[in-house]
C-alpha cells in the first residue's frame, strides 16, 4: 500500500517518542509495527529524519551501536514531542471523519 | 535537559558531512544485509535486496547532504550570535563592575569621537558635497592674473573668450550688486543680487522653481526689465505666493519683472538672492574698454572636454590677446577654477588642517582609553588565565575583549553624537561669514557611518593591544601570581609609558599649532586700524542713483548730517563713500605731477575714498600734516586731495607731499584736473587688519557727492544706544533708502577678524582637550607605577630613603616620559608649523616665544599629574608595604 503524504514524518516521531535510536533501528520499528502492510522505503525514511533534524524536532548524535559500530543515533527533542502531538491529533481526527463515512449506519 | 549543544562541537567541512552521511548509509546496509544474510540468504543476495528495500541511494545521499549543510550553516550563525550575545554580556556586567573606569573611557571617547564628528560634519557640509548643479564639476570660474597678481574681467573678455575658445559651452559675466528692492507696501530692503548673461540659468542647467528664467535677448539693449528671485527671498517677502511671477517691483529705482524663482540649492552665486540681465552699453564692449576691469566670469566647459583640457585652451586664448594688445594684456593669462573649488578656497586649508587636529585629540583619547585598559588587562589577568584553562581559546579571549573595546566606543559615539549636535551649533554661531557655506553642514547619514565607522576602527584601535597581552599570557605563570594580586610584566610596563610618550608628543604638537595662531591672533588684536573703534557707530545705506543726481546727493548727505549730529548723546558725525575694514576696494589709477606717464599695465592704482570734513575726526584718525577736507572743500572752489601715510611713504619718500599733485582716473575729469595734495592722515586698515594700508586718497563729499554711503557717529556714552535714532532719520528722509550694516565699530574690527578668531579657537579648545587628556593619561601611568612598587618604595624608605627624595624619583619619572614626549613632538611641531604659516601673521613658523610656552606648559602638567602619585609614594609606611602580598 502507497503511503499518504505526510504520513513518514508522524510516523518517525512517534517511533523516537519511545528512546532514542539510530535509522535503522527506526526502519525496523515502523516495518514491524505495521507487519509490511505499508510499503516504506529506507531512503525517503532518512531524508525524513535529516529534515526533521533541519526542523529541530530531532537532535542526532554519533553514538555506538549493538555492534560496537558508529552510528547515528536520533532524539525527540521537546519541539518534536510537540509536534508529534500536533500531528497525532490531526490524523486521529482524519482518520475518526473517515471512518463515520465508511461504517455502515 | 537542555537541547542544542552545551559543548560547541568542531565545525563540519563539506567533505566531512558527505563522509558521515556514507556512514550512517552504510551502517544501515551493512546491518540489513546481516540480518538478511541470518534469514539463509547469500550475502549477495542479501546486498541486492537491502539495495531495494532502501530505494534511490544516490538521491537520498544527495538530499542528506544538502539538508546537513543547510544545518550545518544555520548552527555557525547560532553560535556565532550565541558568543557574540554572550560576550556582550560578559562585557556589559564586567563594565558595570567598573563604573569610574567605564565613565572615564566613554568620557574620553566621546570627546574624542564627538569633537571629529562635529569638525567632520562641516568638512563634509562645506567640501565634500558637490554644488546641485547637474555636471557641477563641469561648471568652472574664468580667473585671471595679470602679472602675478589676481585680476578681475573686462566685457571685452567674453567675447574675446566666445570668439576663440573652443571647449565650452558658454559664458556668462556676473556683476555683483546690492540692490535696493522696494516692493508694495514695504520698507526699502537692501540685498544681495548680482548681474549675468541671459544664458546663465542654462548654464547652470537648473529649472525654476516657478515662472521661467531669462530667455535669449533679454540681456540686450531695450529688451523688457526682467529679474528672478531666490526661493528664500520668495518665502520672506512674498510668503511663497506663485503669484509673485508677473509681478512689478523697483530696484534700484528702475521698475522690474519678476518673472521666475530660483530654488535653494539652484542659485548661484550661493549668496545672491536677485539675480538680473546684465546689458552692456556699446561704450563697453570696445577695444578701447580693455583696461577697465570690474567683473567676474562664469562657464561650462563642454561635457566630452576635461576641465584640465579647457583650461590650456582658455589659457591660450589670454596668451592669443596678449600678443593683440600688449599694452593693457601685458602678463595677462585665463585659469579656471570649479565652482566647488572656487566657493570653499579660502577655508579648505583651514577646515582640513582643523580635520587634522581633531584626528590627533581621538588618537590620544585612543592612546588613553589603551592605557586605561592595559592596566585592567594585568588587573584581569588571573580570570583570563582561568577562563583559558577552563577551556576558553586564546581567539575566544581576544574576541570577548574587543566585544568590550568596540561596545566602549559604541558607547562613546553616542554620547559623542549628543556632544557634536551641541558643538555643532556652537561652532556655527561662531563662524565667520566667509565661511558661509557652513550652513549645509548637518549631521546626515554620511556623518553618522563615518562616526560609526570612527566609533570600530578608534575601538579596534586601542582595544586589540591590550587584548593580545592577554592572549599571550601563560598560563600557569598567571594562576600561580594570581593569588597574590596585581602582577606585572616589564613589556606591557614599557608599552604604557610608549603610549604615554606618544600622547604627549601628539599634544605637544597640537599645542605648538594652538600656540602660534594664537599668538599670530594677538599680534593681530594688537594692529592699530588707525582709527579709535572704541564709542563710534557706523551704518551704510545706498542712495538709489536714479533718482539721486549730485543736487539731490548733497542735499541728502547734508540732512543726514546734520540730523544726526543733533542725535543726543552724538559728538561728531561723519560721511564716506566706504568704511575701512569692509574687505572691499575702489581702487583708481593715478599720474603724479612731473612724472613721467607710465605705460598702462604700470600704472599705480589707489583706493579713492570720498568724505565729509568731520570723517578723520569722528574716526579717531590723526592727521600728520597739513589739513583734513574741510568746509571749504565746496562745490565750485579748487579741489585738495588728502592722502594717507602709506601713499606719501610709497610715491614722496623723499619728497614733501604738500607740495604735491595727481590727476585721477576717476570721475568725470579722468586725469585732466591735477588735485594738489593738502593734507596727510594716518593710515587706515581698508580691507583687513593682516593687509598692510593701500595707498589711499581722500576727497571731499561735497564736490563729488557719492550714493553709496557709510555714516559714523561717535558717541558719548554707549554708541549702541544712537542705532534706532539713526535709522529714523534715514527713514523720515527717504523711505525708500534702505539702511543696513549697522554695527559699531568694535564690532567692524571684530568682525574682520571672524575667520582668524574661529580658527584660532577652535584649535586652541582642541589642543586643551589634548593637554587634558594626556595630562590624565601620565598621571595615570605614574600612579599605577607607584602602586606597582609599594613593595621597594617600602624597602627603600626602611633602609633611609627620605620622603623629599621618593617624591623627587617619582616625579622624575613623570618628568623623563614628559620629556621624551616632548623630544618628539617638537620635531612634529616643526611640520606643523610650515603647514601653518600661511596663516600667520607677524609670528614666524619657528616663533620661539610659541616654543618656550609649550614646552613651559608641558612641564608644569608633567609635575602636576605626578604629584599627587609622588605624594602617595612619600607616605609608603614600609611595614605595610613589606607585609602587603
Amino acid at each position: 500500500m502507497e503511503l499518504l503524504q505526510g504520513t513518514l514524518d508522524v510516523l518517525v516521531l512517534r517511533t523516537l517518542a519511545w528512546e532514542p535510536m539510530h535509522g535503522y533501528a527506526v526502519s525496523r520499528s515502523i516495518h514491524q509495527r505495521t507487519e509490511g502492510v505499508l510499503e516504506i522505503e529506507d531512503a525517503p525514511l532518512y531524508k525524513a529524519l535529516h529534515r526533521l533534524e533541519r526542523a529541530g524536532f530531532v537532535a542526532a548524535e554519533w553514538g555506538v551501536s549493538e555492534n560496537k559500530r558508529r552510528a547515528r543515533y536520533y532524539s525527540l527533542t521537546p519541539a518534536g514531542r510537540r509536534q508529534l502531538k500536533a500531528e497525532e491529533t490531526a490524523w486521529r481526527r482524519y482518520a475518526e471523519a473517515v471512518f463515520k463515512v465508511l461504517e455502515p449506519v | 535537559m537542555i537541547w542544542g549543544r552545551l559543548f560547541r562541537l568542531p565545525w563540519r567541512t563539506s567533505r566531512q558531512i558527505s563522509r558521515d552521511v556514507d556512514e550512517e548509509l552504510g551502517f544501515h546496509l551493512d546491518m540489513r544485509i546481516e540480518a538478511l544474510v541470518a534469514t539463509g540468504l547469500t550475502p549477495a543476495d542479501a546486498r541486492v535486496r537491502a539495495l531495494r528495500e532502501f530505494g534511490d541511494l544516490e538521491d537520498a545521499r544527495r538530499y542528506i547532504g544538502a539538508v546537513d549543510r543547510d544545518i550545518e550553516a544555520s548552527q555557525r550563525r547560532n553560535d556565532y550570535m550565541r558568543d557574540l550575545w554572550q560576550d556582550l554580556g560578559y562585557a556589559v556586567r564586567k563594565l558595570g563592575a567598573a563604573p569610574a573606569f567605564t565613565l572615564a573611557a566613554i568620557a574620553t571617547l566621546a570627546l574624542g569621537i564627538g569633537a571629529n564628528t562635529a569638525i567632520f560634519s562641516i568638512v563634509n557640509g562645506v567640501l565634500l558635497r558637490e554644488p546641485a548643479f547637474p555636471q557641477a564639476d563641469h561648471l568652472v570660474r574664468v580667473l585671471y592674473s595679470q602679472q602675478g597678481h589676481p585680476d578681475v574681467s573686462t566685457p571685452m573678455d567674453i567675447v574675446d573668450d566666445r570668439t576663440h575658445a573652443t571647449k565650452f559651452v558658454g559664458f556668462s559675466i556676473i556683476e555683483g550688486m546690492t540692490a535696493n528692492l522696494v516692493r508694495d507696501g514695504a520698507d526699502a530692503e537692501r540685498i544681495p543680487g548680482v548681474r549675468v548673461g541671459a544664458n546663465w540659468f542654462s548654464l547652470l542647467r537648473v529649472t525654476p522653481l516657478a515662472g521661467r528664467f531669462f530667455a535669449d535677448g533679454e540681456d540686450q539693449t531695450g529688451a523688457a526689465k526682467v529679474a528672478v528671485i531666490s526661493e528664500a527671498l520668495w518665502r520672506r517677502d512674498f510668503a511663497a505666493s506663485p503669484s509673485v511671477v508677473g509681478k512689478l517691483v523697483r530696484i534700484n529705482s528702475t521698475p522690474y519683472t519678476i518673472v521666475g524663482v530660483a530654488a535653494r540649492d539652484n542659485g548661484y552665486p550661493f549668496s545672491a538672492e536677485l539675480w538680473i540681465p546684465k546689458v552692456f552699453t556699446p561704450g563697453e564692449l570696445n577695444d578701447q574698454s580693455r583696461g577697465a576691469r570690474w567683473l567676474s566670469m562664469l562657464a561650462r566647459v563642454r561635457d566630452d572636454v576635461a576641465v584640465s583640457v579647457a583650461n590650456k585652451d582658455i589659457e591660450q586664448v589670454s596668451a592669443l590677446m596678449e600678443t593683440k594688445f600688449p599694452e593693457v594684456f601685458r602678463e595677462r593669462r585665463a585659469h579656471l577654477a570649479t565652482v566647488q573649488a572656487f566657493t570653499v578656497g579660502d577655508v579648505r586649508k583651514p577646515l582640513l588642517i582643523m580635520l587634522g587636529a581633531v584626528a590627533f585629540v581621538l588618537l590620544i583619547a585612543c592612546a588613553n582609553v589603551a592605557n586605561l585598559l592595559l592596566v585592567r588587562a594585568t588587573a584581569r589577568e588571573s580570570e583570563m588565565a582561568v577562563r583559558t584553562a577552563l577551556g576558553a581559546g586564546r581567539g575566544r579571549l581576544v574576541r570577548q575583549l574587543m566585544t568590550e573595546s568596540v561596545l566602549l566606543s559604541l558607547c562613546g559615539a553616542t554620547v559623542g553624537l549628543a556632544i557634536a549636535k551641541v558643538g555643532m551649533t556652537a561652532l556655527l554661531s561662531r563662524a565667520p561669514q566667509s565661511v558661509l557655506l557652513m550652513t549645509r553642514a548637518s549631521i546626515d547619514a554620511t556623518t553618522l557611518a563615518v562616526t560609526a565607522l570612527i566609533a570600530v576602527v578608534t575601538g579596534v584601535a586601542f582595544g586589540l593591544l591590550p587584548a593580545l597581552q592577554v592572549a599571550k599570557n601563560d598560563l600557569t605563570s598567571a594562576l600561580r601570581a594570581g593569588a597574590g594580586g596585581v602582577r606585572s610584566r616589564p613589556s606591557a610596563n614599557r608599552t604604557k609609558r610608549l603610549i604615554v610618550v606618544g600622547e604627549i608628543a601628539l599634544a605637544v604638537t597640537l599645542l605648538t599649532g594652538a600656540g602660534l595662531l594664537l599668538h599670530s591672533f594677538t599680534k593681530l588684536l594688537s594692529v592699530d586700524p588707525g582709527f579709535k573703534p572704541e564709542g563710534a557707530l557706523s551704518l551704510k545705506l545706498a542712495l538709489p542713483p536714479r533718482t539721486y543726481d549730485s543736487t539731490r546727493t548733497r542735499a541728502f548727505v547734508a540732512a543726514l548730517e546734520a540730523r544726526a549730529r543733533a542725535l543726543p548723546g552724538a559728538r561728531l558725525v561723519g560721511i564716506s563713500n566706504m568704511i575701512p575694514l569692509d574687505g572691499s576696494s575702489y581702487g583708481f589709477t593715478f599720474v603724479i605731477r612731473g612724472r613721467p606717464q607710465p605705460r598702462s599695465s604700470d600704472e599705480s592704482s589707489a583706493e579713492v575714498r570720498v568724505v565729509t570734513p568731520d570723517f578723520f575726526s569722528a574716526m579717531g584718525t590723526p592727521v600728520l600734516q597739513g589739513r583734513a577736507i574741510t568746509l571749504a572743500d565746496r562745490p565750485g572752489t579748487a579741489e585738495g586731495i588728502v592722502i594717507n601715510k602709506a601713499f606719501a611713504d610709497r610715491f614722496f619718500p623723499k619728497d614733501n607731499p604738500l607740495d604735491q599733485a595727481l590727476a585721477l582716473g576717476w570721475g568725470e575729469d579722468t586725469g585732466r584736473v591735477m588735485r594738489p595734495i593738502i593734507g596727510v592722515v594716518a593710515d587706515m586698515h581698508a580691507t583687513a587688519l593682516a593687509e598692510a594700508p593701500e595707498p589711499t586718497v581722500y576727497l571731499s563729499m561735497a564736490q563729488h557727492p557719492m550714493t553709496s554711503l557709510s555714516i559714523v557717529v561717535r558717541a558719548d556714552g554707549d554708541p549702541a544706544s544712537l542705532g534706532s535714532g539713526l535709522r529714523s532719520i534715514v527713514r523720515d528722509l527717504d523711505r525708500e533708502v534702505p539702511v543696513y550694516s549697522l554695527q559699531t565699530m568694535s564690532e567692524r574690527v571684530a568682525g574682520s577678524l571672524g575667520r582668524e578668531r574661529f580658527f584660532a579657537t577652535l584649535i586652541a579648545v582642541f589642543a586643551a582637550v589634548a593637554l587634558l587628556l594626556s595630562a590624565v593619561g601620565l598621571y595615570g601611568v605614574i600612579a599605577y607605577a607607584v602602586t606597582q612598587r609599594t613593595r621597594e618604595l617600602g624597602v627603600r624608605v626602611a633602609l633611609g630613603a627620605s620622603a623629599s627624595r621618593i617624591s623627587r624619583m617619582v616625579i622624575g619619572e613623570g618628568f623623563a616620559l614628559t620629556a621624551a614626549g616632548l623630544a618628539v613632538g617638537i620635531a612634529g611641531a616643526a611640520s606643523v608649523s610650515k603647514l601653518l604659516s600661511t596663516f600667520l601673521f607677524g609670528v614666524s613658523g619657528t616663533d620661539g616665544l610659541t616654543l618656550l610656552g609649550v614646552v613651559g606648559t608641558l612641564l608644569v602638567v608633567a609635575v602636576l599629574a605626578s604629584w599627587l602619585p609622588a605624594r602617595r609614594a612619600a607616605r609608603v609606611d614600609p611595614l605595610v608595604a613589606m607585609r602587603g602580598d
